[in-house]
């Protein structure tokens, strides 16, 4: 193998990209970072700017796992291993964003605190002329009705 | 470090490949089982920062307002600057495996250093936007203390942005000493046509890094 490969210093599996096609692969990735950043700019609801970043994301990412990572010219056993890594991310994003998505809105997320109260200002007994705790629930089913009804 | 010593300059000008393990039948197969136990490893790391992409969506899903207040007081210049530093890198890491793989080590030698540089570079951009961040109490949990964000949640989107970069920074800081050390290796003439393995596994590993800040950038900063 060295024989055949060492007379023009090439390897005897040539695979991947010389170095003026990774800068242009280069150059594409940069003008995709600045066109995410100029998508931000335009004026559009949240969701489409989120999709809009995703997307071109993925399109950077594609690039550089295809032509950086020479996933392109690799065996097939690593393209499967990358791909189900991300489908085991999309699995686990679907089934929490789906639990997420379909519960009721966080109730206690946009109360402000409770006010502190000065424990100096609680009651610390009854109030004058009521000697001592009433018995049972007054608000009890059937308790209370009845009491009312005696008076 | 002995093997190397030991092993001979070839005329080409670089140290013959060390001897095939056992194992193996050919080289071909040794250098596809390295490959592969890369991309394993790869494969386990997307499923690490999975968890904290999916954070990221479950709690802007419950603080849209907080994480889109959070994400303007974020710095875009110094975000895109970071961006750029290590798309480039990951560029000058590509070209020092095609380098290495055509026993051109010096050559190699320069990139990976040149790549090592902007990695550093990177560090110091997110120290700068960390201690801006410091400043101004925009910081996680109990620690929040940053009045420009009304709506509910700021102290949970920092949690996932100090979370997110941190774990990314760490990445960046092991991919340094990964380079540094094929840098080296590149220096004793050691990567040839025939041996290669560890150049192109270090720039895998720092593809993967530049691959999570592809993400990480637009979600942080621009959305």
């Amino acid at each position: 193998m060295a024989s055949t490969s060492s007379a023009a210093g090439a390897p005897a599996h040539s695979h991947g990209f010389g170095p003026g096609k990774l800068f242009l692969n280069w150059f594409i990735l940069v003008c995709l970072t600045f066109s995410t950043f100029g998508v931000s700019k335009i004026e559009m609801p949240v969701n489409y700017h989120l999709a809009a970043a995703i997307c071109i994301a993925v399109v950077k990412l594609t690039l550089v796992v295809l032509f950086f990572m020479h996933l392109w010219w690799g065996e097939g056993i690593n393209r499967v291993v990358f791909l189900t890594s991300f489908v085991f991310l999309l699995v686990l994003m679907f089934f929490v964003m789906a639990d997420v998505g379909t519960r009721f809105k966080l109730s206690n997320s946009r109360i402000p605190p409770l006010p502190q109260v000065d424990q100096r200002m609680m009651p610390t007994g009854m109030p004058p002329g009521m000697g001592s705790l009433p018995q049972g629930h007054p608000h009890a089913p059937g308790q209370s009705s009845g009491k009312a009804g005696e008076q | 470090m002995q093997a190397s010593a030991a092993r001979k300059m070839t005329p080409e000008g670089w140290l013959e490949p060390p001897p095939l393990p056992h194992h193996y039948e050919t080289e071909e197969n040794h250098k596809n089982a390295l490959r592969f136990g890369m991309w394993l490893f790869l494969g386990t790391e997307v499923l690490l920062f999975a968890g904290i992409f999916v954070g990221y969506f479950v709690f802007r899903s419950y603080f849209p307002e907080a994480f889109e207040q959070a994400g303007r007081h974020l710095s875009l210049f110094w975000g895109t600057a970071n961006t750029l530093v290590l798309l480039t890198s990951s560029f000058t890491v590509a070209t020092a495996h095609y380098f290495a793989e055509h026993g051109k080590n010096r050559n190699a030698f320069w990139l990976l250093m040149a790549s090592v540089v902007m990695g550093a570079m990177f560090l110091c951009i997110k120290g700068i936007e960390y201690h801006d961040k410091f400043e101004e109490f925009a910081l996680p949990g109990k620690f929040f203390h940053f009045n420009e964000i009304t709506a509910p949640g700021g102290p949970i989107f920092y949690v996932v942005y100090f979370f997110a970069t941190g774990l990314h920074a760490l990445h960046v800081i092991v991919g340094m000493s990964l380079l540094t050390w094929v840098a080296v290796r590149c220096w004793r003439k050691e990567f040839s046509p025939q041996y290669y393995a560890p150049v192109e596994n270090a720039g895998l590993y720092w593809h993967l890094v530049d691959l999570v800040w592809i993400f990480l950038y637009p979600l942080l900063y621009l959305v």
